[in-house]
């Protein structure tokens, strides 16, 4: 049986896909995730997941975030001065984040 | 963990569901995510009547789609407080209609204009991000992990309030008259989105010793008032004379406790000002009459994995 | 159909020619504007937070086709202001189905209206693919993107719901309700109007068509689902077991409507009244921009 294996390299980090390993069971899971996985990456934490639970669509079945223009919903479409710097970072995540989604748009098609 | 060692431990993000935590920290983690959950779900409520109200279709899609995001925060906030085994999201939301969760000041009043909605997409989500931002650093690692996201999104909710404020102040002379009578009327209650100043209540001692809280209300306050006051400003509205607000010479500020409905605040958070139980009530309505979608869902559920796992066992 | 002749731009078309280009898009606009209005009511409201994320994005799909159809309406010098919030609201071409009132709590309602009408959509959309009218079929795909997810997502929800006897029984109810208005999404908004369309070629089906291939998509669909097609009233072209063709009184394309319509529609313009407003206020950028 198949299980994939997510890493978290330090405390309070994401849980991140990094592979996965062929075993029995959770347990012997864990135990071959923890060396395969865990021997020299820093990591903090394992988990795994039978890979025939893992459900998945992908820009093959769906365009993410649509195909038409949803630019109401980014701030960088309100053409003020942010009020304050957590809202100057957010605009610039979300600035970040919609021109990586329009070049993988791009690039897909 | 006893409560001695979580308080030595205590840092950003340093908690997560595999740790023993004493109940104490559970208790005062699930409150404050509750709150916090219910708090968007709430505000949700308070502001979805304006996706029908918006005059134009472009303000209408962003309307829905600051709702819809605020769900959406909803959603990961009851899982974030799900995780640490107090209660579940079931729970949780039955408790808000049924008039037993807490939520935001701000969102037991009724809105009924769209002049008053920068009031609360400016003014009180500006506030609410500040506080956000901050608990970014949270010791709850799952609440940080939804700050993440909820911070990343909420850029866009000020940004639109502020767009909407804008728009009317520089419309007809009546737009700009209607919006001001709603700033006056608001001012007080963004104020008191920080409590009351120098809280000393037991849970914010204990949240901010095992660093779940991060910033205290007064810091919060003087860190709201310095931004957006200017913004205020810059469109016009007048700051009206109470509550009386003075800078100090440190760059904090100073509000006269007194120029405050501290009554109305305290009904309002016992749950029992008038208009904030009809909201409560509209929405416990929706809730109950959607039930049978989620028996006949859990029915399904049940059918294909055998009966429910309990959910805030995670 | 046989190849037609490429219509001119907007300010080229003869007068009848702009006619037809309108209706029909006043058709698609209309649809999409009201549905919305309909599914948006739905947020806060509905059964999971989830669902209630996912179906406020359909509503948002649906808002953003709108803006793409009264986009092109304004190529005659209508403003927004004029195509939406000004306009009587016995001048709207929306089918019925998109605009008719439902039960707090009935998500049976929803779940099926939007089945029933994106399996419409996606039809009608497919036969402008091909237009004549190059304004129209340049938008097409875009919008098309967005379409299978609500397909889906209805779809889904029906197979759910209909396991049970009672859920069933509640989207059985919905069925008989909301399937005699769903048939006006093909009526016409005047017959002389929609031959010239297909004339034209602004549409490569003609109505009757499309509703042909409707029906054969989505009764073999209910059916299997154990929903019985037959209580509500169906068209005799329809040539199985089903009786007879009953469009309800009022059909929304020929510009009559529901009652509910006419609350709806203050509603929805409250502010805009309120206010004083003579213009809408725009956010993003022109589609011809994008």
């Amino acid at each position: 049986m198949i299980w994939e294996v997510f890493r978290q390299e330090k405390s309070g980090d994401y849980h991140k896909h990094c592979g996965n390993v062929h075993a029995p069971d959770r347990e012997m899971a864990l135990l071959f995730a923890e060396v395969q996985h865990g021997r020299r990456k820093p990591t903090n934490s394992l988990w795994v997941t039978p890979q025939k639970e893992i459900g998945e669509v992908d820009t093959e079945d769906t365009a993410f975030g649509g195909t038409t223009d949803k630019s109401y919903r980014w701030a960088m479409t309100y053409n003020f001065e942010a009020a304050a710097s957590e809202v100057e970072e957010s605009e610039s995540e979300q600035a970040s984040a919609e021109r990586e989604r329009k070049a993988q748009i791009e690039g897909g098609s | 963990m006893n409560v001695d060692e979580v308080k030595d431990r205590a840092g950003p993000r340093e908690f997560s569901p595999k740790d023993d935590l004493p109940e104490e920290y559970r208790k005062a983690a699930t409150r404050m995510l509750e709150f916090h959950a219910n708090s968007e779900i709430m505000g949700a409520f308070l502001e979805r009547p304006f996706i029908r109200k918006a005059p134009s279709i472009e303000r209408k899609m962003a309307f829905s789609a600051k709702v819809q995001d605020e769900i959406g925060h909803g959603q990961m906030l009851y899982r974030a407080a799900e995780s640490l085994g107090v209660k579940t999201r079931e729970e949780m939301l039955d408790d808000l209609a049924n008039g037993d969760g807490k939520f935001l000041n701000c969102f037991h009043y009724p809105m009924e204009s769209y002049v008053e909605t920068p009031m609360i997409a400016f003014f009180v989500d500006g506030a609410a991000m500040r506080r956000q931002a901050t608990l970014k650093s949270t010791s709850w690692e799952p609440y940080a992990h939804a700050m993440d996201k909820v911070c990343f999104e909420e850029g866009f909710h000020v940004k639109h309030g502020e767009a909407i404020l804008y728009e009317l102040m520089t419309g007809s002379k009546k737009e700009q008259e209607m919006t001001q009578e709603a700033f006056d009327e608001w001012w007080p209650r963004i104020i008191q989105f920080f409590g009351p100043t120098n809280e000393k209540s037991t849970h914010h001692g204990f949240a901010s010793e095992v660093g779940l809280k991060q910033m205290s209300n007064d810091d919060l306050r003087t860190a709201f008032l310095n931004a957006y006051i200017p913004k205020a400003e810059k469109y016009g509205l007048e700051i009206p004379e109470e509550p009386r607000i003075s800078k100090n010479d440190d760059g904090t500020y100073e509000v006269v406790e007194e120029d405050l409905d501290w009554d109305e605040f305290f009904t309002i958070a016992k749950n029992d000002y008038e208009p904030g139980v009809g909201q409560i009530n509209g929405r416990k309505a929706a809730q109950d009459a959607v039930e049978w979608v989620r028996e006949s869902l859990d029915s399904h559920e049940n059918r294909l994995y055998g009966s429910s796992q309990p959910q805030a066992a995670d | 159909m046989a190849a037609v002749e490429e219509l001119s731009e907007p300010d080229d078309l003869t007068a009848d020619e702009r006619e037809a280009v309108q209706h029909q898009l006043f058709r698609l606009a209309d649809d999409e504007f009201v549905v919305a209005e309909r599914y948006t009511e739905w947020q806060v409201k509905a059964p999971t937070l989830e669902s209630d994320l996912a179906f406020s994005n359909i509503a948002q799909d649906e808002l953003g086709h709108a803006r793409l159809w009264y986009d092109l309406l304004q190529d005659w010098g209508a403003e927004e202001s004029e195509l939406i919030w000004e306009r009587d609201p016995s001048e709207w071409r929306h089918s019925t189905l998109a605009e008719l009132p439902f039960d707090e709590g009935d998500w049976a309602d929803p779940v099926l209206r939007s089945y029933l009408y994106d399996v419409a959509e996606d039809i009608q959309l497919r036969a402008l693919q091909d237009s004549s009218y190059p304004r129209i079929r340049d938008r097409v795909g875009k919008i098309l993107g967005e379409e299978d997810y609500h397909r889906e997502h209805a779809a889904n929800w029906l197979e759910r719901l209909c396991e049970e006897e009672e859920s069933r029984a509640r989207v059985q109810d919905a069925l008989d309700r909301l399937f005699p208005h769903a048939l006006t999404l093909f009526a016409p908004t005047d017959e002389a109007v929609e031959e010239r369309i297909d004339e034209l070629g602004i549409r490569s089906e003609p109505l009757v068509t499309m509703r042909e291939e409707w029906l054969d998509e989505v009764i073999p669909f209910l059916e299997s689902l154990g929903l019985s097609v037959d209580d509500a009233e169906l068209p005799e072209q329809y040539d199985v077991h089903h009786s007879q063709l009953e469009l309800p009184e009022h059909t929304g394309r020929d510009q009559s409507h529901t009652d509910a319509w006419f609350d709806l529609h203050d509603d929805f313009t409250h502010t805009y009244q309120e206010l004083g407003r003579t213009s809408a206020e725009r956010i993003m950028k022109d589609p011809d921009d994008e």
